[in-house]
């Protein structure tokens, strides 16, 4: 066998199963005829194949069928209520709404007080200004519009009239002290709704669950 | 069994239908991952590998050799537990085949209606089988497990294999020829193999 090349060896393996075209089968079979040393070396790797094939099989040391947990089943996402697959959509914007109102009041609050802590210092200096601060701002209008809203600047200016020396004993601040507005009531219909959404989607999902894990164990 | 129809079954997630495959086809993958691997326990894991991301890529197969598809995510798993050997080499907890001590137990014997002598001469073979096979490199241990001993055809172990018939053709003679030279050393150690061989003629 050693005289024989690597290309040799790949033709008698292919002919040994068959795998040689035609032409190179009947080339092939003629030189084996006339060559021993050819017809020995086929022989001995039809006796490898051979033993080869007798390689006894082991039995198995279990069965390997999945289990559902293996497979990565999951119960499908419930479908009896199709509106639920909207659930988190509508639960966000339930939360954008409720985001939105509450900052809205919040600045509703907030943008009135600082005007009111800053005009007493520059236009209610004092009553002898008052005449004085009355034409200037009446001038200054548009120019107090850019700046401020109009709500804030009517608000600031009848206060700037009052007396200032209760105004320069009280803090700044006071304006914080003023009542607040009672709550709206549409800011508690909305988490309520979300929480009665998310109940009801938890308990759909529960109930999905356990049929699931019915029908698996019943297989 | 009607194969097409459960692969349809086993794609749309029916488990059952799959499991049935399963059946089918466990003794071949684990004995494929058995030879390939030369370990009963990295076979166990590789075979149970193989049917997991089989099922999970259940909708990639598009026709053609099941069998065949199958092979392919066992030698992929075998491979990928080669690899793992490699980069975390670890020293066996009991000593390896090597001293046949182990083969005294016929629990996984073949033919367990075989007689003693033949089930001893049958863990021979398998042990010679076995030894020979482990020096080869693993490409070439792979095209020889699946077309010698396995029995898949060319277009089968290509598919499996994932390689052009040219190579298959080329890698089974190396692997055929190596194997003969190492199963020489065992011809006066297992004279009975030869013998059996030689009166069933060629």
């Amino acid at each position: 066998m050693k005289t024989m090349t690597l290309h040799d060896i790949e033709r008698l393996s292919a002919f040994l199963d068959g795998q040689l075209p035609q032409a190179e089968k009947t080339r092939l079979e003629s030189r084996l005829k006339s060559d021993p040393e050819l017809a020995a070396a086929l022989d001995e790797l039809r006796q490898t194949r051979a033993i080869l094939r007798r390689t006894p099989k082991r039995r198995l040391p279990r069965n390997f069928t999945l289990t559902p947990k293996m497979a990565g089943l999951r119960p499908p996402v419930p479908r009896l209520v199709p509106a639920f697959s909207w659930a988190s959509v509508v639960a966000m914007l339930l939360f954008i709404c409720t985001l939105g109102t509450n900052l809205l009041g919040r600045f509703s609050f907030g943008a009135a007080a600082p005007m009111m802590a800053a005009e007493p210092m520059g236009v209610g200096g004092g009553p002898a200004d008052e005449g004085l601060a009355a034409t200037e701002s009446a001038v200054d209008s548009a120019y107090a519009d850019l700046t401020a809203t109009p709500e804030a600047y009517v608000q600031a200016v009848p206060e700037a009239t009052l007396a200032p020396d209760t105004r320069l004993v009280q803090p700044p601040d006071t304006a914080q002290e003023k009542p607040r507005q009672p709550l709206n009531p549409w800011l508690l219909l909305w988490p309520g709704l979300a929480a009665l959404l998310l109940a009801a989607a938890l308990f759909v999902r529960w109930r999905n669950q356990r049929m699931f894990k019915k029908r698996i164990s019943r297989k | 069994m009607d194969e097409p129809a459960l692969i349809r079954e086993a794609q749309r997630g029916d488990l059952e239908a799959f499991n049935r495959l399963v059946l089918a086809y466990q003794e071949l993958l684990f004995n494929t991952a058995l030879r390939v691997l030369g370990d009963e326990d990295l076979a166990a894991d590789a075979t149970q590998e193989a049917f997991l991301s089989a099922f999970r890529a259940l909708n990639s197969y598009r026709g053609g050799s099941f069998k065949a598809w199958l092979t392919r995510t066992v030698i992929n798993a075998c491979y990928d537990e080669l690899r793992r050997k490699k980069r975390r080499p670890t020293t066996p907890l009991e000593p390896e085949t090597g001293n046949g001590e182990e083969m005294e137990s016929p629990r996984w014997l073949a033919d367990p209606s075989a007689s003693p002598e033949e089930q001893l001469d049958q863990a021979e073979l398998e042990h010679a089988i076995q030894h020979c096979l482990d020096a080869l490199p693993a490409d070439f241990k792979t095209v020889v497990v699946l077309a010698d001993i396995q029995g898949l055809d060319y277009t089968e172990v290509a598919r499996a294999v994932h390689v052009p018939l040219g190579t298959i053709k080329s890698r089974l003679a190396r692997a055929r020829l190596r194997l003969r030279e190492c199963l020489q050393a065992f011809r006066e150690l297992l004279p009975a193999m030869f013998r059996l061989q030689e009166e069933r003629g060629t």
